[in-house]
């Protein structure tokens, strides 16, 4: 595989970041943090550990952060780039299954999926009532049969990079790079992940204004 | 008779807050004419509340003036915070756009 950047969205994340990357690094050499307006020391720990440093002054939203570390992948012509959350709830390891899909050439886009298999510990709120939720507006609006449409854990190669533009700056993007990974007829495929659940995650608040995001994309385009 | 004239001064005591806020300078020329005409139509709809009274009832609707006013006043609030929020994605976009290209250009 020629160029991966790994792009780490951080808010806020100086228990975890270090260690994030240092796992991260056993592996990979781009590791792309983009710092999305932390007021802790997230930036200063990321630099120290080796990781190219992109802040924002002010906090965006992942989504928002996800497509400066694209845009930054694009400039410097990437083959392909995963995303990977910054609170440690992702394995390091199994970035390589989605570079071997993506490497094999028969998909675009890989979404890690919490429900096929491995064994996650998703806290019981967001396994029976914020991920079903999720799924059920997914398929009712966008015809989204994914298992898990809201799963952080990703990867793009050139193709689906330079047609996939983040439009959405917080949460709901997970919803609008599966969306256009559809528009584009980009070839995906859904790889089964391991997630440690270190706290609650996402908490209902969170869910209704993720579903609050994604309605008004819908209808306010 | 009495609402109507407590309506009407209480539409005074808005407009001529508005005055003293266009005297003070703290309100555009432009924002101050669109109050005046706003609190001149509130005016004029609490004056002639009988004639819009028989309009709603010969329109067929089973309220009254005033009570269509309200509705009316309701669906304008909603549309004016529906701008608004547009408006406010909009701003919100364009923030990200120049938060993003600060980060990126900065040299790390």
């Amino acid at each position: 595989m020629g160029k991966t950047f790994i792009i780490i969205p951080a808010w806020n994340e100086q228990k975890t970041i270090g260690q994030v990357i240092d796992e991260v690094r056993k592996y990979y050499e781009n590791i792309i943090v983009v710092d999305d307006g932390s007021k802790d020391r997230t930036a200063e720990i990321a630099k120290q550990h080796g990781a190219f440093i992109i802040s924002h002054d002010l906090n965006r939203g992942q989504g928002a952060a996800l497509e400066t570390g694209n845009q930054y992948a694009r400039k410097n012509n990437a083959d392909m780039v995963v995303h990977f959350d910054a609170d440690g709830q992702f394995l390091a390891s199994e970035i390589k299954d989605f570079e071997k899909e993506i490497e094999d050439g028969n998909v675009d886009v890989v979404f890690g999926s919490r429900f096929l298999g491995k064994e996650s510990k998703i806290p019981f709120s967001k396994r029976y009532f914020l991920l079903p939720i999720a799924r059920i507006v997914n398929r009712i609006f966008f015809g989204i049969k994914l298992t898990d449409p809201q799963c952080g854990f990703r990867a793009l190669n050139k193709k689906a990079l330079d047609k996939i533009i983040i439009e959405n700056d917080g949460m709901a993007h997970c919803n609008e790079i599966i969306i256009k990974t559809f528009q584009n007829n980009l070839e995906y495929k859904e790889i089964p992940i391991t997630v440690l659940y270190k706290e609650f995650g996402q908490n209902l608040a969170g869910g209704v204004k993720l579903l609050k995001d994604i309605l008004l994309n819908k209808f306010l385009k | 008779m009495f609402q109507q004239i407590a309506a009407l001064l209480i539409i005074s005591f808005f407009y001529f807050r508005a005055v003293r806020q266009r005297s003070d300078q703290k309100i555009s020329h432009n924002e101050f004419v669109f109050w005046s005409i706003f609190w001149l139509i509130t005016a004029l709809l609490v004056i002639f509340i009988k004639r819009i009274d028989f309009l709603v009832k010969s329109l067929g609707f089973s309220a009254s003036g005033i009570e269509a006013l309200i509705y009316l006043s309701i669906l304008i609030i909603f549309h004016l915070i529906f701008r608004l929020r547009m408006r406010l994605e909009k701003m919100e976009k364009e923030m990200t756009k120049i938060t993003r290209a600060n980060a990126l250009n900065k040299d790390k």
